[in-house]
């Protein structure tokens, strides 16, 4: 689950309504120098920053990188102090003799891993009002006039707790340990006991939505109310005492001299008050009522294509589920509770960390999948599974299920997830743009994947021309020929044979793709297309 | 709207009026005492129509004064909200003009006045189209719609609108034509 359609609907909703908010008052005299107007921007953007959560597919890439990566340093590691060949337990286990490093092991894997994971996933939800003003380099008392704003509009929830410099100091250990920066800083010895009043923020998703759609749609009413004239009961003001007075007053508000109505303590007289927005400039002429409806129907245009993007990513984020990350002490508690199990080998329990901020349990399995292929060997295995699975599909035809299953669900696990992510985050009119995204991480995907996966192709084939060259070439024909009829409905019989065989390779780890995602839900189709058509321009697919 | 509906009603009767004819005097003073009034609830009487049941009478204490529980059938008027009536202007004033639909009183703001008629003062103040063919003014006739009303305890006002179509005047007054 990401925030990112959030903070980009924080971002927006900023710049339409809060974009021209001074935090002056009215008093003061507003400098030619500025008063500093669209700084509530900035503190908006930098709150939904620090709370942001990256992609999955975007973690995924991560992840394999570090995999390789830390890999690749242990072996190091290995290599150096003890001289051994690079499997992980027997030279941990003598590493751990030679030094008393508790974390050179395979835990250490792990806790690259998830120390990273949560320095990316983990940002800073709870936000200490000091760190902000610091980090945005703004004074303390205009950053927390702007925040009791925003609070009173309802975006962001504060809280303010009285805390020892102690206290204070356990917020920054858990926020640290939830961002992986700096040293969990244990200071021990006299401290003064001083209760400080610390102020912490934190950005609220799921009112922030309902905030914007109940103004948009206050603005909106407002405009066609008045277009409708439906503004039915006028009111009176008294220009001298300023008392109000409705339409139903009337009958106490009629004098027998003149034919306007006069106040009923000073007799002053009073003035129809219009809450017509466009009434201010003209008079209450004739034709001035005309122009008065094109100016609000110009008005109600303007809202209508000025507040457009706002309105297309609410509907989108309409069907998310909202993060929601608790009061104070319930996120200190998950993000200290996060870095404790960091400690723990056992990976079931630092899922369980990773899920607890309330991040779903979606995403987690698929990263365990990759975690445990850490385990069974290392880099080896990882750089071999891109090619085992579709040498697993080689053997078997795509239609023979049960093997495929297993190698499928890995894909298929990739795939839901990335799918469900696009799903997640695109309407119609806005499918190019995360497609677009999705698409270029996917790319990028694909082409390690094939490449490695080429690779291991072009080895095959060496050792397949050797069969070739011993078995009869008509067997071998007719038994990849049939082969093909076999596992593919598409017709391919005239092509070089490594041409063939290329072309035959590729579609079947497609079919394995297309036939797999026909097996899913529907909504998948749109990926399996997706991946026939970046990929395969030149075949012609009966099923696609 | 009007409805008939039955409503009840302590009447106290005097001790002269004790006497052969108790129940005429009885049914007397409740039309008296109702006809004509109001109440938040069920809008203005209008008529009482007859008496369905006349309960035993209790004598107070103190007083020779007799109370009887009485339950009658009568015809109310009561104005909802987005009805459409028609009434009589009463008075025309530079913020709109007074109607009367019967019993009840309602007021057309002058922003609910279709916007191509004008105040005109005068010693007869009116509203008038640009062109002069429609004239709003003292005793005419006008149709309108009922936006709000404001209903205490024994008094019920009304807005109303004649903005809408099919609204406005109906009839001038036989003198101005």
């Amino acid at each position: 689950m990401s925030l990112e359609p959030f903070n980009r609907l924080v971002k927006l909703a900023a710049r339409a309504f809060y974009d021209d908010i001074t935090m002056k008052g009215d008093n003061q005299p507003k400098t030619g120098r500025g008063d500093n107007r669209g700084i509530a921007v900035v503190v908006l953007d930098a709150l939904a920053r620090l709370a942001t959560v990256v992609s999955l597919t975007q973690l995924r890439q991560i992840l394999h990188v570090l995999i390789l990566f830390n890999i690749s340093f242990l072996a190091l590691l290995f290599r150096s102090k003890s001289g051994v060949s690079i499997h992980p337990t027997t030279s941990a286990g003598k590493y751990n003799m030679t030094k008393p490093r508790k974390n050179c092991n395979n835990s250490c894997c792990y806790l690259h891993l998830f120390h990273t994971q949560q320095k990316i996933f983990y940002r800073r939800q709870w936000v200490r009002e000091e760190d902000l003003a610091k980090a945005l380099k703004l004074h303390s008392k205009q950053l927390r006039r702007i925040l009791r704003f925003f609070e009173e509009e309802k975006f962001v929830t504060r809280d303010h707790r009285k805390e020892s410099a102690k206290g204070a100091k356990i917020f920054s250990a858990a926020v640290a340990a939830a961002t992986g920066e700096g040293h969990q800083t244990g200071k021990e010895g006299e401290e003064k006991v001083k209760m400080h009043t610390h102020s912490y923020c934190c950005l609220d998703y799921a009112q922030i939505y309902d905030v914007v759609r109940y103004r948009i749609h206050k603005m909106k009413k407002k405009l066609k109310d008045e277009l409708d004239s439906r503004n039915t009961v006028q009111t009176y003001v008294c220009p001298n005492c300023g008392k109000r007075y409705s339409a139903f007053d009337a009958l106490q508000l009629i004098s027998f001299t003149d034919d306007v109505f006069h106040c009923e303590r000073c007799d002053g007289e009073l003035v129809a008050e219009s809450d017509k927005l466009a009434a201010d400039e003209m008079g209450d002429g004739d034709d001035n009522r005309s122009r008065r409806r094109e100016k609000l129907k110009d008005l109600l245009k303007r809202i209508e294509e000025q507040l457009n993007p706002l309105t297309t990513q609410l509907s989108r984020v309409k069907d998310l589920p909202v993060p929601d990350f608790g009061t104070l002490q319930q996120w200190e508690a998950r993000a200290s509770a996060a870095a404790r199990g960091y400690g723990e080998i056992d990976p079931n329990d630092a899922n369980k960390s990773s899920q607890v901020p309330g991040y779903g349990g979606t995403p987690m399995p698929s990263l365990g999948d990759t975690k445990v292929e850490v385990d069974l060997g290392g880099g080896v295995k990882e750089e071999a599974q891109p090619e085992g699975k579709p040498v697993k599909a080689k053997v078997l035809p795509p239609w023979m299920i049960k093997e495929g299953m297993v190698l499928t669900k890995e894909q298929r696990g990739e795939t839901s997830v990335e799918a469900d992510a696009t799903q997640e985050t695109t309407i119609d009119d806005k499918k190019q743009t995360d497609m677009m995204d999705d698409k270029s991480l996917k790319d990028e995907y694909y082409k390690a994947y094939y490449d490695a996966y080429r690779a291991k192709l072009q080895e095959t084939q060496a050792i397949k021309q050797e069969v070739r060259v011993s078995a009869s070439d008509d067997l071998f024909g007719t038994t990849e020929s049939s082969h093909r009829q076999v596992g593919m409905k598409s017709k391919r019989g005239d092509d070089d044979n490594d041409d063939v065989e290329w072309e035959d390779d590729q579609p079947t780890v497609d079919t394995g793709n297309a036939g797999t995602s026909y097996k899913l839900a529907a909504d998948l189709n749109m990926e399996a297309k997706e991946s026939e058509e970046e990929e395969d321009d030149d075949i012609d697919w009966e099923e696609g | 709207m009007f409805f008939h509906i039955v409503l009840e009603r302590k009447i106290q009767l005097h001790p002269r009026y004790f006497g052969p004819h108790l129940r005429d005097k009885l049914v007397a003073k409740l039309m008296k005492e109702v006809e004509g009034t109001c109440s938040g609830r069920h809008g203005f009487v209008v008529a009482i129509t007859g008496v369905e049941d006349i309960g035993k009478g209790l004598i107070r204490e103190g007083t020779g004064f007799v109370t009887f529980p009485v339950k009658y059938q009568c015809v109310v008027f009561r104005p909802f909200k987005g009805e459409i009536l028609e009434a009589v202007v009463t008075m025309v004033n530079k913020m709109g003009f007074f109607a009367e639909a019967g019993p009840v009183q309602i007021f057309v703001s002058n922003h609910l006045i279709p916007d191509d008629m004008e105040y005109q003062a005068g010693d007869m103040p009116n509203y008038t189209t640009s062109d002069g063919s429609v004239k709003i003014q003292k005793d005419c006739e006008v149709r309108l719609k009922i936006m709000g009303t404001r209903v205490d305890a024994t008094e019920i006002f009304c807005i109303g609108t004649i903005k809408d179509d099919f609204l406005g005047v109906i009839s001038d007054p036989s003198a101005a034509s």
